[in-house]
C-alpha cells in the first residue's frame, strides 16, 4: 500500500515537474521586446538601433559568479568579431545602481554596459537566472537563449554568431 | 453597447473582405477554361515568362495590396477604437536648434500622474534637431480641466547637467486634443527655452 502511495506521488511529481518544465516560455523565434536603457558612459541605447546587426545581449547580475566568468569571455568576442558586424550589449539587472556601476567600471569591457534597475524587460525576456545570454539575428529575432554559464560555453555561441554573421 | 456594435462590424467587414478575396482566388468554370480562344495568341518572346506564370504574379501583387489595404483600414480603426476623438489626446515633441540642450529624456505627467517616460538615444535626439517631430504620448482623457507637466532632462550649456520643467493647464473638449512640447534656444539668454503649445 505504502509502495503504491509512493509510487502514485513520484510519478504526480514527475508529470507536474515535466508540465512546467514544458510549460517555460521561450522567446526564440519571436522578435526581440525592443528597450532602451541608460549606459556606463550616460548615453542611452536601443535595441531596435542596431537593426541590421547581429546583437548579442548579456543579462548580467554583480552578484553572481557566472556572470562574472563570462563577461571576460564576451569582451573577448566582441573585440575579435565586431569588425565583422557583431553588437554585443550586457545589460545590469541589479536594483543598487551605485555598485552596479562601480563593478562595471572595474570590470573595463569593450563593449557597452546598460543598467536595468525596472522589471519590464525581465518580464519580456522570461528572465529566471542569472546569466542569461541572447542571440538577436540582423532582423531583430531571437535566435538562441542560453541560461547559466560554463567554460567552454563561449565556443557554442561563437558557432551560433558565426551561423547568423553568415546569413 | 455602441463600442460591441464596432466591433462586431469590424469583425464582420474583415470575414467578408476575407471571402472576397478567397473567391477573387477560386478558378472560373470549366465551361470557361474548355472553351477555345476566339483568335490565337502570338507566339511568346522567347525570354519573356509564360503567361500562365505573369497572372500569377498579377494576382499575388493583387492579394498583397489587398492584405496591405486591409491592414491599413483595421489599424485606423483600432486607433478609432482606443482612442476615440472625443477623448484623445495627442501630444508631440519638437526641438528647434538645440544649441544650448541636448536631450536625455522626457517624463510627462497629466493630472499628477506619470503617463510617460521617454529616453533619447542620440539617433532619435538627432532626429528631432533635424526637423522631426514625434508622437510622445497618446491616452485618452475626459472632457474637462487638466494640468500637464513635463520634465525635460539633458546637457544644458557647458555640458552641465539640466533639468527644467513645464507646465500647461488646458481644457479638453469634445473633439481631440493635440499639444505640443517644444524645445527652443533663447539666444540672448544662452538658455534652452522649454514651452508648451496647445493646438486648438
Amino acid at each position: 500500500m505504502r509502495r503504491a502511495v509512493l509510487a502514485g506521488g513520484l510519478s504526480l511529481g514527475l508529470a507536474i515537474g515535466t508540465a512546467s518544465l514544458a510549460a517555460a516560455p521561450s522567446i526564440v523565434g519571436k522578435a526581440a521586446p525592443d528597450f532602451v536603457l541608460r549606459g556606463l558612459d550616460g548615453r542611452n541605447l536601443r535595441l531596435s538601433e542596431f537593426r541590421g546587426q547581429v546583437v548579442l545581449v548579456n543579462f548580467w547580475s554583480r552578484s553572481d559568479g557566472d556572470s562574472r566568468q563570462q563577461m571576460p569571455a564576451l569582451d573577448r568576442i566582441n573585440i575579435t568579431y565586431q569588425r565583422a558586424g557583431l553588437v554585443v550589449i550586457g545589460v545590469s539587472v541589479d536594483e543598487d545602481l551605485r555598485r552596479s556601476k562601480e563593478f562595471a567600471a572595474a570590470m573595463s569591457v569593450s563593449y557597452p554596459i546598460l543598467f536595468d534597475t525596472g522589471t519590464a524587460i525581465g518580464k519580456d525576456y522570461y528572465l529566471q537566472k542569472m546569466p542569461m545570454t541572447i542571440l538577436v539575428d540582423r532582423s531583430g529575432v531571437v535566435r538562441y537563449t542560453a541560461v547559466g554559464f560554463r567554460r567552454g560555453d563561449e565556443r557554442v555561441y561563437l558557432d551560433h554568431i558565426r551561423e547568423l554573421l553568415r546569413e | 453597447m455602441n463600442l460591441k456594435h464596432r466591433i462586431v462590424s469590424i469583425a464582420v467587414c474583415a470575414v467578408m473582405l476575407s471571402a472576397g478575396m478567397a473567391i477573387g482566388q477560386t478558378p472560373p468554370p470549366a465551361d470557361a477554361q474548355a472553351a477555345p480562344p476566339a483568335e490565337t495568341p502570338p507566339p511568346p518572346a522567347p525570354d519573356a515568362p509564360p503567361p500562365e506564370l505573369k497572372t500569377l504574379d498579377q494576382e499575388v501583387q493583387g492579394l498583397k495590396k489587398d492584405v496591405v489595404d486591409l491592414n491599413k483600414d483595421l489599424f485606423v480603426l483600432q486607433e478609432e477604437l482606443l482612442f476615440p476623438a472625443n477623448t484623445q489626446v495627442a501630444l508631440y515633441i519638437s526641438m528647434d536648434v538645440g544649441t544650448f540642450f541636448a536631450l536625455d529624456s522626457v517624463t510627462v505627467k497629466i493630472d499628477n500622474k506619470e503617463v510617460k517616460n521617454y529616453l533619447y538615444t542620440a539617433r532619435e535626439a538627432d532626429a528631432l534637431l533635424k526637423g522631426g517631430v514625434q508622437q510622445i504620448y497618446l491616452g485618452n482623457l475626459k472632457v474637462g480641466k487638466h494640468e500637464l507637466v513635463a520634465f525635460f532632462t539633458g546637457k544644458g550649456p557647458v555640458e552641465r547637467d539640466y533639468k527644467r520643467g513645464a507646465t500647461i493647464n488646458f481644457d479638453k473638449g469634445v473633439g481631440a486634443k493635440y499639444l505640443e512640447l517644444k524645445i527652443t534656444d533663447r539666444v540672448p539668454k544662452h538658455q534652452p527655452e522649454f514651452m508648451i503649445k496647445d493646438w486648438e
